[in-house]
């Protein structure tokens, strides 16, 4: 029997993934975002989140390397915490929350389609590697 | 005068004369404090003038509060010491002692008329202490008779003992505050101690004898320049122990070098004598050296540590400068609340507390909108109707509540009303009604989430008639200004109970100057203290004058926009460690007071930016960092500008440079050597083994063609022994072949550098990873 894992389910270019629950903080209509023009695509632009710095990710960079439109005002995105660091991750739609048996890496959906289960921890880990090696090139 | 006929309602009025009781008592206490600073001699002039212009204010403000008494006691001193002013023989041996005994009997007198019911039984005191200070002009010692008649003046004055008689005089008080000069010899001093309802509790103590307390107004620009600097001075320690630390490294080194001369001398049994005691000399005078250097280095390492501590009480002191209590924002929302009433006729009573909390002006002043809003919304909408609340069991007086208090870092500052709550139903209808939920959100939505969203702009600005609009009307705009102070709002409601709203503030803020400029169609900033000028910069121009001074120009329209600008640019000038540049911006917005927020850990490589701040309508402004501006502008600039601000690099530590041309030996040892590293040259491949197996080395740079033994074959080398594998290793050839490259990669070669070699593509090759 596999695990169940309480997920929410997010559309994001066109692809359904779910995201434990657990490193989700709340699900954001992002304010005015702000472009940090040194920063490689992954990094989408900045955020106020309750007057803290709000970095917004790219998810279909870091997964695909498919850069989407640019992160705008409005946009829904996912507030996700690992390990001390908080990014947002911008995504087009949320679907809904749900309870799904999870195995390798992948949940099923009521439907019994799988959907990919994203890693928030290893996202975040692509992000910094990224935004680090291009700080380096332009130094 | 009535209450009723004061502009107040009774709890301001209490509370606006807690706070003339604590002014009066501080402005008593500079007049006791200038008599005693005087001894028995007259007081100066400007003692005098100072002691006229503290009273002057405390009869201002008694008359505000509404204590016509204080107003005429508080004349009357004035007078009192004008005359003392206009005539010098006035004061006499006794008169500061008399002065002070009268100061204290009044500081009493004032305790007991500000407390609650507190006027009206103390005129006969009133009388008394009037009487008193009348007599402060008229010496006893000079004038015995006028002293005895004002004794048994003062007996058949029934009031100045019966508290039952004492009944107001509000023409006399009046007509002697008019300036008309006032009556000779009335009642005497005799009865003052006793008549007064409380002595001084506070006697002058040992610290008030000593000096007058002067008061300093200062802008508060000049303490933020201070603060800054002491700032500054906290970034040039880190450098410094940098460097000690360095220090420290080398003196172990040295102590290292010293034991092997040692044991080499040791184990030749070959030499002569005479070179060995040579030598042995020598060692000893190198070990005496060692020492010293390695105490020194302790030593300073102490300082730094004390500097350390110094400068954190200097940011401290600084911060303390800075900071206000919480009792005029208290008094603000009296006004307010007595304002409100006044227009809506809600019954509703203002309790406070916490008062003496203290923090940063800048946070209290930025505070007195988000207060208001949210009185303006408890009275709007939080209190129900009197019958309401009595059908409900509740008093049919609302109470809001303030309270202030310090909690850590913080200061936490919770605004609360008694009235129905906040119907969260009705909200999340409203919500989604105007589109801002869906459904599907609506429903996973819990309490919590449904209030967090009335923080949310969003919900306010859509406001239509209905119950909900004006509930959350600028309710975004408190947790909009209190996120830019850098805190937080929190919203807890008990349908039926009430609403609390909870401010979560720093306690002061890191507040800096800046000069704000848009690029591109977004607003940067750089600190203030770095930008000395605004100019303008020609199309296309490379280098700009400024005050005689050519400057090279840094277009950041191309650095953080899109393409390069044809017209006529307005620029700032950028000084950082004593190089200036020319920043172009699209448009210069000027200096404004920001709250620098870090960028936190997923941007921070990103070293272009020193932080960023919160613009008032919420949006995100990035904070250049002036050290970066200069590192573009020169970029083969001294080591001064790679400060702890720079790219992410190798700490500087020892280094061994292999090249066969001299030049370059002492090329790669000026620059290294002045980004804090100790070299060592070899001249070959065999050398640079040999000299690795004997002293660890954090950094090898090596060419790749020398005699003996060449760049690769000594990389393999260090590779193969295990204590040297891990020793990073940087080349530097004028043969960067893709064949080369591959086998340096091979090697874990951290860079590959060709040559010629500059400054700046030594620094990207030991910043690589």
């Amino acid at each position: 029997m596999a695990e169940l894992r309480n997920v929410i389910i997010v559309t994001i270019g066109g692809a359904r993934y779910a995201v434990e629950l657990r490193w989700v903080r709340e699900v954001v209509s992002l304010g005015f975002v702000t472009n940090v023009p040194t920063a490689p695509a992954a990094l989408g632009g900045v955020c106020n989140l309750h007057g803290a710095i709000l970095p917004v990710l790219d998810v279909g960079v870091l997964l695909a390397g498919v850069a989407a439109r640019p992160a705008r005002q409005g946009d829904s995105a996912l507030v996700v915490e690992v390990d001390a660091v908080v990014c947002a991750l911008r995504v087009d739609q949320v679907d809904h929350v749900a309870s799904l048996p999870e195995s390798r890496g992948e949940v099923m959906d009521a439907a019994g389609r799988p959907l990919v289960l994203l890693d928030p921890g290893r996202l975040i880990r692509r992000a910094l590697e990224l935004v680090t090696a291009d700080a380096e090139r332009v130094a | 005068m009535t209450d009723s006929e004061l502009d107040f309602d009774p709890e301001e009025l209490a509370m606006l004369r807690q706070l003339f009781r604590s002014e009066a008592q501080d402005a008593l206490e500079a007049v006791t404090e200038l008599v005693l600073a005087a001894g028995s001699a007259r007081p100066s002039r400007e003692a005098l003038t100072e002691m006229m212009r503290a009273t002057h204010t405390m009869k201002g403000a008694a008359g505000t509060v509404g204590l016509p008494v204080m107003v005429d006691l508080a004349h009357r001193l004035e007078n009192a010491f004008a005359a003392f002013g206009r005539d010098p023989a006035l004061w006499t041996a006794g008169t500061a002692d008399q002065l002070v005994e009268v100061i204290d009997t009044l500081r009493g007198f004032l305790d007991a008329m500000t407390a609650p019911g507190g006027e009206t039984q103390t005129t006969g005191a009133g009388d008394t202490l009037r009487a008193a200070i009348e007599q402060l002009r008229h010496p006893p010692a000079a004038d015995p008779a006028a002293t005895g008649d004002a004794t048994a003046a003062g007996r058949a004055h029934p009031r100045a003992e019966s508290v039952s008689d004492a009944v107001p005089r509000p023409t006399d008080a009046a007509e002697t505050v008019r300036g008309v000069a006032p009556a000779p010899a009335e009642p005497p001093p005799a009865a003052t101690a006793d008549a007064a309802p409380e002595p001084a509790s506070d006697a002058p103590s040992d610290a008030m004898l000593v000096e007058p307390k002067a008061w300093l107004r200062v802008e508060p620009e000049r303490v933020d320049e201070v603060m800054s600097s002491a700032g500054e001075l906290l970034f040039d320690r880190t450098r410094i122990e940098r460097r000690v630390q360095l220090l420290r490294t080398l003196a172990r080194d040295l102590a290292r070098t010293r034991q092997t001369l040692h044991d080499s001398i040791a184990d030749d049994a070959a030499m002569p004598a005479a070179l060995r005691n040579t030598l042995l000399d020598a060692e000893g005078e190198l070990a005496g050296q060692a020492a010293l250097l390695s105490q020194t280095t302790a030593a300073l390492l102490d300082e730094i540590e004390a500097l350390r501590r110094t400068i954190g009480e200097l940011q401290r002191g600084l911060t303390r400068i800075r900071m206000e209590s919480a009792r005029n924002l208290m008094l603000h929302a009296a006004r307010t609340l007595r304002a409100l009433r006044r227009a809506t006729g809600v019954k509703v009573e203002l309790r406070t507390s916490g008062e003496d909390t203290e923090f940063d002006k800048a946070v209290a002043e930025q505070l007195v909108d988000p207060i208001t809003q949210l009185l303006r919304n408890s009275v709007a909408h939080g209190i129900e109707p009197p019958e309401e609340r009595v059908a409900r069991g509740k008093p049919a007086v609302a109470t809001i509540a303030i309270r202030a208090r310090q909690d850590g870092n913080s200061l936490v500052l919770e605004v609360s009303d008694d009235g129905r709550g906040i119907d969260t139903a009705a909200l999340t209808r409203r919500l989604v009604a105007t589109g801002r939920w869906t459904t599907a959100r609506a429903r996973l939505a819990d309490d919590a989430d449904v209030l967090e969203a009335l923080l949310d702009t969003g919900v306010s600005t859509r406001g239509e008639a209905d119950e909900l609009a004006g509930r959350g009307v600028g309710i975004g705009l408190v947790r909009q200004t209190v996120a830019k102070l850098g805190g937080e709002v929190k919203i807890a409601s008990a349908a039926g109970k009430g609403t609390a709203f909870t401010l979560r503030l720093p306690l002061s803020t890191a507040l800096a100057q800046a000069m704000l400029f848009k690029v591109d169609g977004q607003v940067y900033a750089v600190s203030s203290v770095n930008v000395p000028d605004t100019t303008f910069v020609d199309a296309g121009a490379t280098v700009a004058t400024v005050r005689n001074d050519t400057l090279p120009v840094v277009r950041l329209e191309q650095l953080l926009g899109h393409g390069a600008a044809t017209e006529r640019r307005p620029a700032i000038v950028v000084t950082f460690a004593g190089k200036s540049l020319v920043c172009t911006a699209d448009k210069i917005i000027g200096a404004r007071e920001i709250v620098i927020k870090p960028l936190g850990p997923l941007l921070a490589p990103l070293t272009l930016y020193a932080g960023a701040t919160i613009s008032g309508s919420g949006k995100i402004q990035l904070i250049l960092d002036p050290a970066q501006l200069v590192r573009r502008a020169y970029p083969d600039g001294p080591a001064a500008l790679t400060g702890p601000s720079s790219a992410p690099m190798m700490l500087a530590g020892r280094a061994l440079v292999v090249d066969d041309s001299r030049a370059i030996r002492e090329a790669m040892t000026s620059m290294l050597g002045s980004e804090g590293w100790i070299v060592d040259v070899a001249e070959d491949g065999a050398r640079a083994l040999q000299m690795a197996r004997h002293q660890r080395y954090d950094l090898v740079v090596t060419d790749l063609e020398m005699p003996v033994l060449g760049g690769f074959e000594l990389i393999a080398r260090l590779r193969g022994d295990d204590r040297l594998a891990a020793t990073p290793v940087v080349v530097i050839t004028s043969r960067a072949s893709p064949e080369h490259r591959r086998r340096a990669r091979e090697l874990g070669v951290r860079a590959l550098v060709a040559k010629p070699i500059t400054r700046r593509k030594l620094l990207a090759a030991l910043a690589a990873r």
